[in-house]
């Protein structure tokens, strides 16, 4: 178990600061490159929790192709590289204020709730194989609809994005 | 000491209200879209985390839903992105005013 | 192998997935359609898409017929009487907005193949809304109608404000939907399951109201109010109206608005069945948004926005019944679903009237509109019976949603419910100012830039017209009609 803890204090610490500087830096590819950092964390977190269908997926969607859109969308669109770019919004306190304000209450209701439970040792494993027939027997139709969905997408953001 | 699931909800909360702020704070849309994927991230953490600690799929089932329509998401919002950066360079969303609320 | 081989094909109820599989069918076809002919595909487009949405109907009504509740999954996907009644609903809004949209797409130098693909797909998305009765369910199938609409949005791609008008309405529908996922998270967390009426019973043995529970439902309904466009989470609403296309906007106004009332109705009445947060949030949500709304609507000079702020107030009517859930349950779903019936025809007629009159003014102000009397009586004598019935004044159809909300209101009494039932009443008047000064602009004042042609109504927006002006009428004549479809439209799980 000591291995597990020293792995996830770790992990957690390089998440929250990536997470922290992606927010903060004034340089956009640094903030893409930030994300990455944070969404490789979290893959490891999954193997921490046994969950190896997300941990893969995690690299292969988020970093593989979320990402690469990403950097894609700040090239196309020519972002400013470097300082030149504008913070923030005018009234930035009061929504950091009210966020974080929320923030807290989400925190202590959790702790309050669920801070004795013990993650369960020993259970069942669900194994990749047992996602896929979760999501082709009871979500059936959940599947269908995200192949829908991505069709539709493509579609539309390719007359968005064409030149005309 | 043991890792308990309030540890990963905790870290996951975190994620989602970094990316919270951040998407209220921050103006460049690219960013702001970035900020919606930290939060996704920590309600995919959530959902593992309890998945684990219940002992049942339904959870990782739910990640991955999340996971394919993130990936939606994020084309069609740089498909819009492009659109607008492309007639006016350099905006924030604070200059998309010719639509005052 | 082995894992393969252990794998049992789900029993699939082909008959009740049949009007959504009608729907997909056709938009496979307008696909393909559109890859082989590409431009002289053009024409008939709208006419396939159309009578594919007509086609939905038809399964509709031998399920209809049928009258069996059909539950698959273990009660995850469920075809009951209200989501027939729902889908039917949407199927006929869709087909009205496509008959909207012919000429108004067609005229403007629009991508026109891509923008029927795209609507068939968000109306997709609404059946599949109506049926769900499961978390996952139900956010696939909001992801399905919303991120196709984002793109309509900003489908003018020349003009500035439709881009802004779909970014706006991008950035808050996916923060929406990141807030609302959280509270899905909380809530399996607590109730380890994320079909609906496994998730009632849990909360049901889990007595005491705790803070997780009340952050978890509390997030997952605001990701709805989003989506309703519900203040104070209204910001996007009145610019991404005006931004974009016509049609679009009343895609949105009506058909994505009442999207998310169903997906609020499945989660009060199944899912949180009963939880202390409900009645008091959407108490307080009702009263902010018929108020703001209406205050704000008093302001407009443009008849877009205008509409805009009415729809968000009209929202707020609907909300109302939320707020009485608890003491009435059955008479709240139906003075629900009355309301949004007969909204869907009133709303589009209005915006039909916008789209015909901006035809020949090119411009949505609302000076445009003066003199109509003049030089168009039939589409001035069909706007005042829309806005009547908006107003809520008989005989046109609005008096009868009017009437089901006070009715609930009452069947629940308490104080609360009659200081709720004041604030109605408020509005209802304050509504009463700006759709008089809509009125006394098209019947007193002199004609928009002494311009007097008369408008042609093209055959398409003509019988959109006609549909919405026959079932607006026919609504407030024979309030027994709609109240026959109030009636039926039980969810399976309320006579649990």
């Amino acid at each position: 178990m000591v291995a597990q803890n020293i792995a996830f204090g770790i992990i957690s610490g390089i998440v929250v600061f990536s997470a922290l500087r992606m927010v903060t830096t004034r340089n956009i590819v640094h903030s893409a490159l930030f994300l990455v950092a944070v969404l490789a964390g979290l893959s490891g977190q999954y193997v921490l929790l046994a969950a190896e269908f997300v941990a893969t997926t995690q690299v292969l969607v988020y970093i593989g192709a979320v990402m690469v859109l990403f950097l894609f969308g700040i090239m196309l669109t020519k972002a400013p590289i470097g300082k030149s770019m504008e913070m923030t919004g005018t009234q930035w306190p009061i929504a950091a204020g009210v966020a974080l304000m929320l923030g807290a209450v989400i925190l202590y209701s959790l702790i309050d709730q669920f801070g004795s439970d013990r993650l369960t040792e020993g259970g069942k494993i669900y194994r990749t194989a047992d996602v896929g027939d979760e999501v082709f027997s009871t979500y059936i139709i959940p599947f269908e609809a995200i192949s829908v969905l991505l069709l539709a997408a493509l579609i539309g953001a390719i007359v968005l994005a064409r030149k005309d | 000491m043991i890792v308990t699931t309030s540890w990963y909800l905790v870290l996951g909360a975190l994620l989602f209200i970094i990316g919270g702020v951040g998407l209220l704070v921050r103006r460049n849309p690219l960013i702001m879209l970035m900020c919606v994927e930290l939060m996704l991230n920590g309600v995919n953490l959530s959902f593992v985390a309890f998945s684990k600690a219940l002992g049942d799929i339904g959870g990782q089932t739910v990640v991955f839903f999340v996971l394919v329509v993130a990936a939606a998401e994020v084309v069609v919002g740089l498909g819009l992105i492009v659109a607008i950066l492309r007639r006016a360079p350099g905006s924030t969303a604070d200059d998309l005013s010719v639509l005052k609320g | 192998m082995e894992a393969l081989l252990a794998f049992t094909r789900p029993p699939l109820d082909w008959h009740a997935l049949a009007p959504e599989l009608t729907l997909l069918a056709v938009g496979t076809i307008l696909t393909l359609v559109d890859i082989i002919w590409d431009e002289k595909s053009k024409q008939v487009m709208p006419t396939l898409a159309g009578v594919g949405l007509l086609a939905g109907l038809v399964p509709i009504l031998t399920l209809a017929l049928d009258g069996t509740d059909r539950a698959m999954f273990g009660g995850a996907y469920m075809v009951d009487d209200f989501a027939l009644v729902m889908k039917a609903l949407f199927l006929i809004v869709g087909y009205i907005i496509v008959l909207m949209s012919v000429d108004y797409i067609r005229d403007g130098d629009y991508y026109e193949n891509e923008y029927y693909t795209l609507m068939l797909t968000s109306l997709l998305g609404m059946l599949m809304m109506a049926s769900s009765r499961d978390l996952i369910s139900v956010f696939v199938a909001l992801e399905l109608l919303s991120i196709p609409a984002y793109m309509m949005a900003a489908w003018r791609k020349g003009g500035r404000r439709s881009n802004e008008a779909g970014l706006k309405y991008y950035l808050m529908g996916v923060f929406a939907s990141a807030i609302m996922l959280y509270g899905m998270s909380l809530i399996y967390g607590l109730t380890g399951s994320t079909s609906f009426s496994s998730i009632a019973s849990a909360m049901a043995l889990n007595d005491g109201v705790t803070a997780m529970s009340i952050l978890g439902v509390l997030f997952v309904l605001i990701g709805f109010a989003f989506k309703v466009s519900a203040v104070p989470f209204h910001n996007w609403a009145p610019d991404t109206y005006e931004g974009a296309p016509t049609p679009v906007t009343a895609f949105l106004a009506v058909a994505s608005k009442a999207a998310g009332m169903v997906a609020l109705i499945q989660l009060v009445f199944v899912a949180f069945d009963n939880h202390e947060v409900i009645q008091p949030f959407f108490w307080l949500i009702a009263a902010l948004t018929m108020t703001v709304g209406n205050l704000i609507a008093l302001r407009q000079t443009n008849i877009v926005r205008l509409l805009a702020y009415s729809g968000i107030a009209q929202g707020g009517f609907m909300l109302v019944p939320f707020a009485v859930a608890g003491q009435a349950s059955e008479r709240a779903l139906q003075a629900i679903v009355i309301y949004l019936i007969i909204y869907a025809f009133m709303n589009l007629g209005a915006f039909s009237v916008v789209l015909a009159v901006s035809r020949k003014t090119r411009s949505g102000e609302l000076e445009s509109f003066g003199g109509l009397f003049q030089y168009a009586p039939g589409l001035a004598v069909a706007m005042t019976i829309f806005l009547a019935a908006l107003a809520g004044i008989p005989p046109a159809g609005g008096w009868f949603a009017k009437f089901g909300l006070f009715r609930a209101l009452l069947d629940a009494g308490g104080a609360w419910a009659a200081t709720l039932g004041v604030v109605v009443a408020i509005n209802t008047v304050i509504a009463f100012a700006y759709y008089a000064r809509v009125l006394g602009q098209m019947w007193f004042q002199p004609i928009h830039e002494g311009d007097e042609r008369p408008i042609k109504l093209t055959s398409a927006l003509g019988s959109a017209l006609v549909i919405a002006l026959v079932a607006t009428m026919a609504f407030g004549i024979l309030p027994g009609l709609v109240g026959h479809f109030g009636e039926v439209a039980v969810l399976s799980t309320l006579g649990r």
